[in-house]
């Protein structure tokens, strides 16, 4: 009986969310595919980047951080509230006012040459790829609790439902389906917080309290201050602009709504962290002690809803993660066809939605394979975070910045950058510092250097520029 | 304090809720604006 209710709870969803992506329409040109015609209304871009963060770690994650250590990860969450609204206030604007740019690297192009545009291309796709491996692990994780299916069989099924629509409509299509599954999460889970403290938890106030003042003193206790700065550094830096955030920025449909996108998206992320540490407090007083912290959300739904109300959210988690998969797919895909092939080859309007398509399906198919080699959720997007940051701020904020920034600088900063990550990630530190801020150091070092040695564009003669550098008359 | 904390809570589930909802009537508005405009498309 209990499996049959959830295939009908499964099904259902799949049938809404099937009509809700055929309602977003096919991208007929790569402008469609890849920044959705610019035409992004305040609230889709701000649904659409919250179902993005929203992944896993942030539902989860944080439901059994709160369980484990209280309040502590809401206080650590505020840096990646600060971090919106940063990228909100100073660089989203800049962003969405330059011209023809569809990606990151064609913002990098613009501001220092093709060459840097390549290099920040192959970054955003290993990225986009490595993000959407640990989407796709997670997928299978909570699909294969709802069916009982395999693990490599659940894989296969949420990451092909999600190519399916995020190949043919694009990043429309991948806005609208996220938009339709930031409304089933934000209006489920919350409600489910409200139902487990009004009906389940005894004691009331009083107890939630005392649980979630015990369980802080804990966290606070195992914590060491060096772990906190590491994880504060991996909240404001590691998501940074990643390229599904900097494709939503660029297809706002003005300035504005770029920056204020970002800015409600910054807000809404601590109410979001509130309630999930909330749930995790709450379970405190419902769920066994000893289970394991990836599953005490799955536990407390379990013990508290009934079985049609437990399937509908787990599908909800899993949407939770289709509307970051999609994202990272697409994202993945445009960066692929813009910043990766376009510099090298002349092509029509519909030849690049095509290399776009299949560039999906490329990434998808990575993902699905790369799921397996995942450690675990938390450890595989931390390793992501700690070459995304080095690999890619410090050219890329520093560019939007600079008047006349220097190509050589951003080669040797995004180079460095990754390839110190990357060793960071197979060497351990002689010094408790975290990976992410020493690979950060040497990067903004490196960009530094490069940017000293290199002779400033507008002295450069004008016959021996790239298509994207700029000369000193413009 | 405790009663402070508490409706602190409440009021966060409730903001996300109110968030959702929002966000549900830009979605439902631009479903139907794609509708329109495929269809006057279709009619040219």
């Amino acid at each position: 009986m209990h499996t049959i209710s959830s295939v009908v709870v499964v099904t259902a969803y799949v049938t809404v969310l099937t009509f809700v992506a055929v309602r977003a329409r096919a991208a007929l040109h790569f402008t469609e595919f890849s920044l959705a015609g610019r035409t992004l209304p305040l609230a889709l871009v701000f649904g659409s980047l919250c179902a993005t963060y929203v992944g896993p770690a942030f539902s989860i994650g944080f439901v059994g951080k709160g369980f484990e250590s209280g309040f502590l990860f809401l206080g650590i969450g505020l840096a990646y509230a600060v971090q919106n609204i940063l990228v909100g206030l100073l660089i989203a604007p800049r962003l969405r006012s330059l011209k023809n740019c569809h990606t990151l690297g064609d913002a990098i192009g613009q501001k220092y040459d093709q060459k840097c545009q390549v290099v920040a291309g192959i970054i955003s796709v290993g990225l986009c790829a490595g993000f959407a491996a640990v989407m796709a692990k997670a997928g299978g994780i909570v699909l294969t609790d709802i069916l009982g299916l395999p693990s490599w069989s659940a894989v296969i099924i949420v990451v092909a439902v999600t190519t399916l629509y995020t190949t043919f409509g694009g990043l429309r299509a991948s806005v609208i389906t996220d938009a339709f599954q930031f409304t089933a999460f934000a209006i489920l889970l919350p409600v489910t917080l409200l139902l487990v403290l009004l009906f389940h938890l005894s004691g009331g106030a009083a107890t939630f309290v005392k649980q979630a003042s015990d369980a802080t003193a804990l966290g606070l206790g195992s914590t060491s201050l060096v772990n906190i700065v590491g994880l504060l550094a991996a909240f404001l830096l590691g998501e940074t602009l990643i390229p599904p955030y900097a494709n939503r920025a660029l297809a706002s449909r003005t300035t504005r709504i770029s920056r204020n996108g970002f800015l409600l998206a910054g807000v809404f992320s601590v109410v979001w962290f509130t309630v999930m540490i909330s749930l995790g407090i709450a379970a405190r007083s419902i769920v066994p002690k000893d289970t394991g912290e990836d599953y005490i959300l799955l536990t407390l739904v379990r013990y508290t809803m009934p079985a049609a109300g437990y399937t509908l959210l787990l599908v909800v988690l899993v949407s939770v993660i289709m509307s970051s998969l999609d994202s990272l797919l697409n994202a993945g895909a445009v960066a692929f066809a813009e910043d990766i092939v376009k510099p090298f080859v002349n092509m029509t309007d519909k030849t690049a939605l095509n290399i776009g398509r299949c560039a999906t399906i490329g990434i998808a198919a990575i993902a699905a394979a790369g799921a397996v080699a995942v450690p675990s959720i938390i450890s595989g997007l931390l390793i992501c975070y700690t070459i995304w940051a080095p690999a890619i701020l410090p050219a890329l904020i520093i560019g939007l910045w600079l008047k006349h920034p220097r190509p050589l600088a951003g080669i040797l900063s995004m180079g460095v950058g990754t390839l110190i990550a990357i060793i960071f990630q197979f060497v351990s530190l002689p010094i408790k510092i975290p990976a992410i801020l020493m690979a950060l150091c040497v990067a903004l070092l490196a960009y530094v250097l490069g940017h000293c040695i290199a002779r400033p564009s507008y002295l450069v003669p004008r016959d021996s520029l790239d298509d994207g550098r700029r000369t000193m008359d413009e | 304090m405790e009663v402070i904390i508490f409706i602190i809570i409440v009021i966060a589930a409730l903001l996300a809720i109110a968030s959702g909802i929002w966000v549900a009537i830009a979605l439902v508005s631009a479903i139907s604006a794609h509708r329109d405009q495929a269809n006057k498309e279709n009619n040219h």
